[in-house]
């Protein structure tokens, strides 16, 4: 086998340098959780791997009304975070309800969505709270929206040569919550797992709803159809005037949507027809809860 | 192409020469011979080869070797001092929380680094501090009980 070259930049520069120079050859490596097995099991043969844990891209931060976290902060941090437990709640819980604590440790958000897992448990949450990504090369810099960073299972719009700097969260009214359905509590890969924000004009009416679904599609999707049935609809009780009304009627039809949205597949975890059955009910749990609308 | 790799080793300093794609667990199993961590599925599924990192623990087979220089790694093997045995190793013993032993080290490690951070956790933070942890004798019962007496206060250092 050829010699594996390795690298460990300090510098952002000195890494999209390396990564311009080797263009396609080069393997980022960051927690390495998704990359090593790849490696261990001759799955991939990198040939040049550039490591990007010093390049001091581990933190959270709060500016300009939105969450900054660093595409090599680990899941463990996230989880962690009582800054993110405030700001984006459903990014917190997904990043609690990862893995396993060692895997969580080394695991980072950057790797999570390069990795580009249909089932990426970061994923769902950063697209119902309409996060971005900054990518950088030595050309410069971009942001796209996570929901349009994928592209199919291990795909992503990140071209050779280009890094993820960091993820941008931005900080909304609204509640948002995470589910997360696996084969047993801890330690699991999602066989279905949901995202949703909701926003609520005096706790009342809808004025803002995003739903996300994970393991469900090639990619972490988002469902639009199911989120204009809510856009605008109040609750039963309110004085305010709306087009519908927001009850257990109209999230069974948003989570009905949602799933005729999804194109989930049967694999080892579960079958299309059992993701498709406790999807559904994982999506009507989760916005019932972010409006606050009993079920 | 080998690297030079020098990082602490439970408090001793070590450098030896590895490959791009040797991970932490081919540093320690094959070039130092250090056999507490167990290569059991070299894919981050069975914990056994759990290790400390700065302190945090990590699956050694999924670490790339040369990430870890300069920094801190401890395993089992640095876990006694001055030949009496961790508190945890103790209560392990005695709590038979071991049959065939081949996840104990990483169970430990685990342990360690729940307890280092949180002394006294509940059941369900034990039980979730070792989720990661597979053991196919089943010794989960004892494991947690063994940690429970730990954090306790029934075995001093």
């Amino acid at each position: 086998m050829k010699d594996v070259l390795y690298f460990a930049p300090t510098e952002l520069t000195e890494a999209l340098k390396l990564l311009a120079q080797y263009g396609e050859k080069a393997t980022i490596l960051a927690g390495g959780t998704d990359l090593v097995p790849r490696i261990n099991y001759y799955e991939l043969k990198p040939e040049v791997l550039v490591y990007i844990g010093n390049l001091g891209l581990d933190y959270i931060e709060q500016s300009d009304g939105k969450l900054i976290i660093g595409a090599a902060t680990p899941t463990a941090k996230i989880a962690a975070s009582p800054l993110v437990a405030e700001k984006a709640a459903a990014l917190a819980e997904a990043a609690r309800l990862s893995a396993s604590p060692a895997i969580r440790t080394a695991g980072t958000i950057g790797g999570n969505l390069a990795n580009a897992s249909p089932a990426a448990d970061l994923a769902t949450p950063l697209i119902a709270l309409g996060a971005t990504v900054v990518l950088v090369s030595a050309k410069g810099e971009r942001e796209v929206a996570v929901e349009e960073f994928f592209k199919g299972p291990g795909e992503t719009v990140l071209q050779p040569g280009e890094l993820i700097k960091e993820v941008r969260v931005p900080i909304k009214k609204g509640k948002s919550v995470f589910l997360k359905l696996g084969r047993r509590k801890a330690m699991t890969l999602s066989v279905v797992n949901v995202a949703v924000y909701v926003e609520m004009e005096k706790g009342q009416r809808c004025v803002d709803a995003r739903v996300a679904l994970g393991a469900m599609a090639p990619v972490p999707l988002r469902c639009k159809k199911a989120e204009g049935v809510l856009q605008g609809c109040v609750l039963p009780m309110s004085a305010l005037e709306g087009a519908e009304f927001l009850d257990k009627a109209r999230i069974e039809k948003a989570a009905e949507l949602a799933i005729a949205e999804s194109s989930p597949i049967d694999d080892q975890r579960a079958t299309a027809w059992y993701r498709r059955k406790a999807g559904k009910v994982l999506v009507a749990r989760a916005l019932a809860a972010a409006a606050g609308v009993a079920i | 192409m080998k690297y030079v790799l020098s990082f602490n080793l439970n408090g001793l300093p070590v450098d030896t020469l590895v490959k791009a794609t040797d991970t932490l667990l081919d540093v320690l199993r094959e070039k130092l011979n250090v056999v507490s961590p167990k290569r059991g599925c070299d894919n981050g599924d069975c914990g056994a080869c759990t290790v400390l990192v700065n302190g945090e623990p990590v699956r050694a087979c999924l670490t790339i070797g040369l990430t870890v220089a300069g920094k801190n790694v401890q395993t089992v093997e640095g876990l006694q001092q001055d030949g009496k045995l961790h508190p945890l190793q103790r209560a392990f013993h005695e709590h038979y929380a071991a049959q065939c032993g081949f996840c104990t080290p990483g169970m430990l490690i685990a342990a360690k680094a729940l307890l280092d951070k949180n002394p006294k956790p509940t059941r369900e933070q034990i039980v979730e501090g070792i989720s990661g942890n597979l053991c196919r004798c089943g010794t989960y019962v004892e494991v947690v009980e063994a940690i429970q007496a730990v954090a306790a206060g029934k075995y001093k250092e």
